[in-house]
């Protein structure tokens, strides 16, 4: 271990607080975010045990249940949406005069904007864009983070100094402007968004999973296991994975959250989502000119958004009550 | 090297491209005539300050003023030769009280006022313009609109850096300028009118340290003078110039407040704290109901605030003539006739702008209205000629990419296109870009169909016609190549009758308009409002306000 | 102390290094398409000869590689090059707009403390009442509020509708600096609360939990026992102890804002460092975007080296350096 580890979690971190300021509501991950006294026996009772905390865990349970609502509406949109309030990106422009800034109706709850699309159907295939964006760049963050985590925690020396290095780097670059200019560098559009999110979250994951790597791999067991000759890739996966693992679950499932904040910020700055796909940022950006004529514009989509990221957040505050990991806060 | 600078020759007479949201110019907007009285009718003093919205320009020292920002605080410190009505853009007396073209119009003299000073107090000679133009020629000042000179003889060896002055403008005496052009030039005296052509005093820049000064605090002739130096981001203070050789203005100074963006003016404004303002799109109906539409869409009157008089300028599609599906002319006949003008003019601008149905716009002498026969929505017409072209219902075309410049609020309309294309059969794929690349792939030619927007620099029809449609012009971006229309052009700018140009010009405007290299679309309005307390303010078709007339009723 | 001072500067010198290659990497031709001399003038053409003078001018006709040990030269000297687009040099740009980021962190932090670590304390003590429940609450949602839609709404209520409901008696300024209607920090107001939502939640969440895990400990205990009062108890000993982690949250916080809050920035037109070098990456305008980011990062790292040590005084039971080598 390096001298970096017997500092104080929050400090040492650096940047714990980095992404907050681009919106993202990850807890600060700390070095002892581990759940070291578990051995591999006991961890078959562990997923268990979690699970019947977490449902006793009301606001967790709640966010569970928004979280899976909002999937199931956003994957069967295609089925009712466009036939009950019209193709969400479609106009006919001869008659988007008399469509256009509806106020909100039984026809359209949540109105129309200004090229006479309904809101609802926006809001709700914005969904897709924003659960994709959570789901696929937070998988890009853990899959580099992962890797990356576990060969500077793995074989350390210099492959960690070069690693948490880059890490260092990263997160001392200002994080939407990072992302910012990865869009400029990687062009608009909704592929490029997952890949600039996803490649500026690896730090953290990986910092997460190395210091619980590094505390789980000096167990006996795990020397036990070298010494009976097992390889680097079964000791990983059958001994370090499964008690390295929970800390990740619990941060993963908060930086969705974060990721989705990102997205609406880069829509909302006109660099991320292009038009006409609905995202939730783009409305907001598009309502901007409507703060007072048509406030509806704004309020819903903004809405969306706050919900959507509060599931994450209080589902992944369950998980980590839950897991029993000592994420600091 | 000499076809480079037949290329900045090309710009001469250019136009400054639209980004956003309109507002640029060219042009001064002074009226010769005024109460010059201190009190109105009401009794009530004619003066206040009044807070003008701009962002942050990139100059206000006119050696390299272009953009509309800098442009409103140049054209109230500086006063060039002319000056153009800002109702009509008549061309008027400036600081030169006459003058006159020899019979080709190749040579120009300009006759200056007498008595007329700078803010240091000292008066203005020829030799002061000829400083200022020498100025914005010399390549060591890295000046980004030499181009309004081009035409002036001297200019290309200025700009090579092989001489150091302009050998075409003789100072006869001081108040006779003479102006000689390496060609016939019928429009030259609308050039000269240019705000960032004042003259510029000598003396204030013979330090390095005066120069860097001179950039934040420019000392010019015009009714206004900087009240400080401008201060970044935040605003720019000018006070009534009270030597001032015409009347003196009624303000006793004007606030320009420097925003980032016009909805947060906006709300400013809502709130009080802004006498004018741009109405970010989707508040101009109710900007209207709230405060009244102007008479004539330039001037303010209480109750009458919101301008949407027509700007210089047209914004339109582009077609890349050299792709293997845009060659086809009857493809872009049926596109541009597949758009719904009206629709986005009503839905997206409000009505805040016209359908454009030709290139150049409203204003202009020689405006011809339906001067391109396919600049008008007509489905079942477009449905005709994309069958005639070979693709029956779209059948056998392939996806076509729009290119555009994204986060510039062209979203809207690029959908509409988008969704009217598809409405008969053309599948249209959007495709935002940043605008420094954007411009790369306009250059290169990187892109299918694309768009931009123009805004005159001078009120005359040469201004839209050569930059974008002469073969070797470094705008013509749909490269349009005609080698008819380019003896055309030529041509057309070495006739000395103002009416037989026009025709000219005319002529060429229909024969480019059959062909459709670009889709013009809608030409721009002022979007713009200002407070109840303002009078007599004028805010002229190329976006200039003119201040020396204004004044605040303070009750 | 000394020496851990001297080594954290150490550390810091391969991470700005490596900043400034990222930075150059993507100003490399090819990297992020977009000519930054053509871009000065948009889509005008400029004259070939200013063309090549500009080019020359910012030693654009070098290799990548000598352009940075060049740029690197200069560095040394504070120098950072001049502008493209504004043709100023980059330190006076930045020494007008810096200001602006540092007063809105300020006010941001003064907001953070007063709301935010007031709310822990009171739901801290009053752990499971009706406030404790509310402050949980209320801080996870402000961690879910997208801050420029948290801007547009206070925009609304506290510029525009409070403004129609007080008859014009009442109302906040929405955007700028400065005004002849309101003294400059009224401005502050709206932007600092914008900018503090986030941390403001998570101080009052990091105070709460501190202070509960405090107030566990035997020392309090023993002390309540011996029959102190509980409320001298608790802002006598607990909240001195809580109180550390929640300085060090909070200092950490301002470096962070030190580099600027593009967001709060674009709702309410404030002019600080974060727009300016987002708006310059646009323009392509690369000694503004390299110069503003090596300001930022040098702020951030100064402020957290600050923390760290204040950090050492405050807490005498962290011992840097030696003991795990």
């Amino acid at each position: 271990m390096t001298d970096r580890h017997i500092h104080d979690p929050l400090r040492e971190e650096g940047h714990p607080i980095k992404d907050y300021r681009s919106g993202i509501p990850a807890t600060p991950p700390s070095e002892d975010v581990t759940n070291a006294d578990l051995s591999s026996a006991a961890s078959r009772t562990l997923w268990g045990d979690a699970w019947r905390r977490l449902r006793r865990n009301k606001l967790a349970m709640a966010g569970l249940i928004w979280a899976i609502l909002i999937v199931v509406v956003a994957l069967s949109a295609d089925l009712w949406v466009p036939q009950r309030y019209g193709d969400p990106e479609l106009i006919d422009s001869t008659t988007v005069v008399e469509r256009m800034l509806l106020k909100p109706s039984v026809e359209h709850p949540f109105g129309t904007d200004r090229l006479g699309r309904d809101i609802l159907g926006r809001v709700i295939y914005g969904a897709r864009v924003s659960l994709a964006v959570g789901i696929v760049a937070e998988s890009i963050s853990v899959i580099i983070g992962l890797i990356l985590g576990a060969l500077a925690a793995y074989y350390g020396k210099w492959w960690d100094t070069l690693i948490m290095r880059l890490a260092d780097i990263f997160l001392a670059f200002p994080y939407i402007l990072f992302a910012i200019a990865l869009i400029a560098v990687l062009g608009r559009g909704y592929i490029n968004v997952f890949i600039a999110i996803g490649i500026l979250g690896w730090p953290t994951i990986a910092r997460v999973f190395r210091s619980s790597i590094l505390s789980v791999k000096e167990n006996e067991y795990v020397d036990a296991a070298r010494a009976l000759g097992a390889s680097d890739l079964r000791i990983m996966s059958r001994h370090i994975m499964p008690n390295a693992v929970a800390p990740i679950i619990v941060y993963s499932t908060m930086s969705v959250g974060g990721a989705i904040l990102t997205e609406a910020a880069l829509s909302f700055l006109g660099m991320g989502v292009q038009p006409p796909t609905p995202s939730w940022g783009l409305m907001l950006s598009e309502a901007r000119a409507y703060l007072f004529t048509a406030p509806w514009l704004m309020i819903y989509p903004g809405a969306a958004i706050l919900t959507t990221v509060l599931a994450f957040v209080l589902l992944g505050d369950g998980l980590r009550d839950a897991l029993d990991v000592k994420l600091k806060d | 090297m000499s076809s480079r600078i037949r290329k900045s020759m090309a710009v001469a007479l250019a136009l400054v491209m639209v980004v956003a949201v309109a507002g640029l110019g060219g042009c001064k907007a002074k009226t010769d005539t005024g109460t010059g009285t201190d009190t109105g009718s009401t009794g009530a003093t004619k003066g206040g300050t009044l807070s003008f919205y701009i962002n942050e320009p990139a100059f206000i020292d006119p050696v390299n003023a272009q953009e509309s920002e800098g442009m409103q605080v140049v054209n109230s410190v500086f006063d060039s030769l002319v000056d153009f009505d800002p109702a009509t853009s008549e061309i008027m007396p400036s600081a030169a009280e006459s003058w006159e073209g020899n019979a080709d119009a190749s040579v120009w003299t300009f006759k200056l006022r007498k008595g007329a000073k700078f803010h240091n107090g000292r008066e203005v000679t020829a030799q002061d313009f000829k400083y200022a133009w020498e100025r914005i020629c010399n390549p060591e000042n890295k000046s980004e609109i030499s181009y309004h000179l081009a035409a002036v003889k001297g200019f290309d060896e200025m700009a090579a850096g092989t001489a150091k002055e302009l050998s075409g403008v003789k100072v006869v005496d001081d108040y006779t300028l003479e102006v000689t052009l390496s060609y016939p030039f019928g429009d030259f005296e609308y050039v000269v009118g240019h705000p960032a052509l004042g003259p510029v005093p000598a003396e204030e820049l013979d330090t390095p340290d005066k120069v860097k000064a001179f950039l934040d605090m420019p000392i010019g002739n015009g009714p206004f003078k900087m009240a400080e130096p401008w201060s970044h981001n935040q605003g720019i203070k000018v006070v009534r110039f009270d030597d001032y050789y015409g009347d003196t203005a009624l303000l006793d100074g004007v606030d320009f407040k420097i925003f980032k963006d016009e909805e947060t003016a906006f709300l400013e404004f809502k709130a009080g704290n802004l006498d004018f303002t741009s109405i970010p799109g989707g508040q101009i109906e109710a900007s209207i109901q709230e405060y009244g539409e102007s008479a004539d869409g330039y001037t303010i009157e209480p109750g009458k605030q919101v301008l949407t008089g027509s700007e210089l300028s047209t914004y339109y599609m582009i077609f890349n003539t050299k792709d293997a599906t845009l060659k086809n002319a009857d493809v872009r006949r049926a596109i541009s006739m597949a758009i719904n003008r009206e629709a986005i003019v009503t839905s997206v601008y409000e009505g805040t702008r016209s359908p454009a149905t030709g290139i150049v716009p409203k204003g202009i002498v020689g405006y011809q209205d339906g001067a391109w026969p396919y600049a008008k929505y007509d489905k079942e017409g477009a449905i005709a000629l994309l069958e005639k072209a070979g693709y029956p219902g779209g059948k056998g075309l392939p996806e076509i990419s729009l290119s555009f410049n994204s986060g510039s609020g062209h979203e809207p309309v690029m959908q509409l296109i988008q969704s009217d294309l598809k409405a008969i059969g053309v599948n249209v794929k959007l495709d935002g870009q940043e605008w420094a690349q954007y411009l790369d792939k306009l250059d290169a030619g990187e892109f299918q169909l694309g768009r931009l927007g123009w805004l005159a620099d001078y009120p005359i029809m040469d201004n839209f016609l050569y930059p974008l449609f002469y073969s070797k012009s470094a705008d013509n971006h749909s490269f349009y190549n005609d080698p008819a229309m380019d003896t055309a052009i030529l041509d057309a700018r070495k006739v000395t009758d103002p009416a037989a140009r026009v025709e000219a010009y005319r002529a060429i405007e229909k024969t480019i308009g059959e062909a459709a290299p670009v889709a013009p679309i809608v030409g721009y309005k002022h979007q713009r409002v200002g407070s109840a307390r303002i009078r007599d303010f004028v805010f002229s078709p190329m976006s200039l306000a003119a201040l020396d007339k204004a004044w605040i009723e303070t009750k | 102390m000394l020496k851990y001072i001297l080594r954290r500067i150490l550390q810091m010198i391969p991470v700005f290094i490596g900043v400034t290659i990222l930075l150059f990497i993507l100003k490399a031709p090819g990297i992020l398409p977009g000519d930054p001399i053509r871009m000065i003038t948009g889509e005008k053409e400029i004259s070939p000869v200013l063309y090549q003078t500009l080019i020359e001018e910012n030693g654009l006709d070098k290799p990548l590689v000598q352009q940075y040990f060049i740029y690197l030269g200069k560095l040394t000297h504070g120098d950072l090059g001049k502008s493209y687009q504004k043709d100023r040099p980059v330190t006076e740009l930045f020494a007008n707009t810096y200001p602006n980021t540092i007063k809105l962190a300020f006010a941001a932090i003064v907001v953070e403390i007063l709301i935010g670590v007031g709310a822990g304390i009171i739901s801290a003590i009053k752990q499971y009442s009706f406030w404790d429940v509310l402050v949980t609450l209320s801080t996870s949602i402000l961690v879910s509020v997208p801050v420029f839609w948290l801007g547009m709404v206070l925009q609304v209520i506290f510029g525009i509708e409070m403004k129609k409901w007080t008859g014009g008696a009442f109302f906040l300024p929405i955007s700028g600096m400065s005004g002849d209607q309101f003294p400059a920090w009224v401005h502050l107001i709206l932007p600092a609360v914008t900018l503090a939502s986030v941390s403001t939640a998570y101080a009052a969440r990091i105070m709460r939990s501190q202070l509960l895990e405090v107030m566990g400990q035997d020392y309090i205990r023993t002390a309540t026992a011996k029959g102190l009062r509980h409320r001298s108890v608790v802002f006598k000993h607990a909240l001195k102890n809580a109180l550390i982690p929640v300085v060090t949250f909070i200092g950490l916080d301002l470096g962070a804002m030190m580099s600027g809050a593009i967001l709060t920035e674009t709702i309410f037109n404030w002019p600080g460092v974060g727009l300016e070098i987002y708006l310059a990456i646009g323009q392509r305008d690369w000694p503004i975007v390299i110069g503003g980011v090596i300001i930022v990062v040098f702020a951030v790292m100064i402020i957290n080296l600050l923390v760290d040590i204040s950090y050492a005084f405050l807490d005498p039971r962290i011992r840097y350096g030696g003991a795990a080598e």
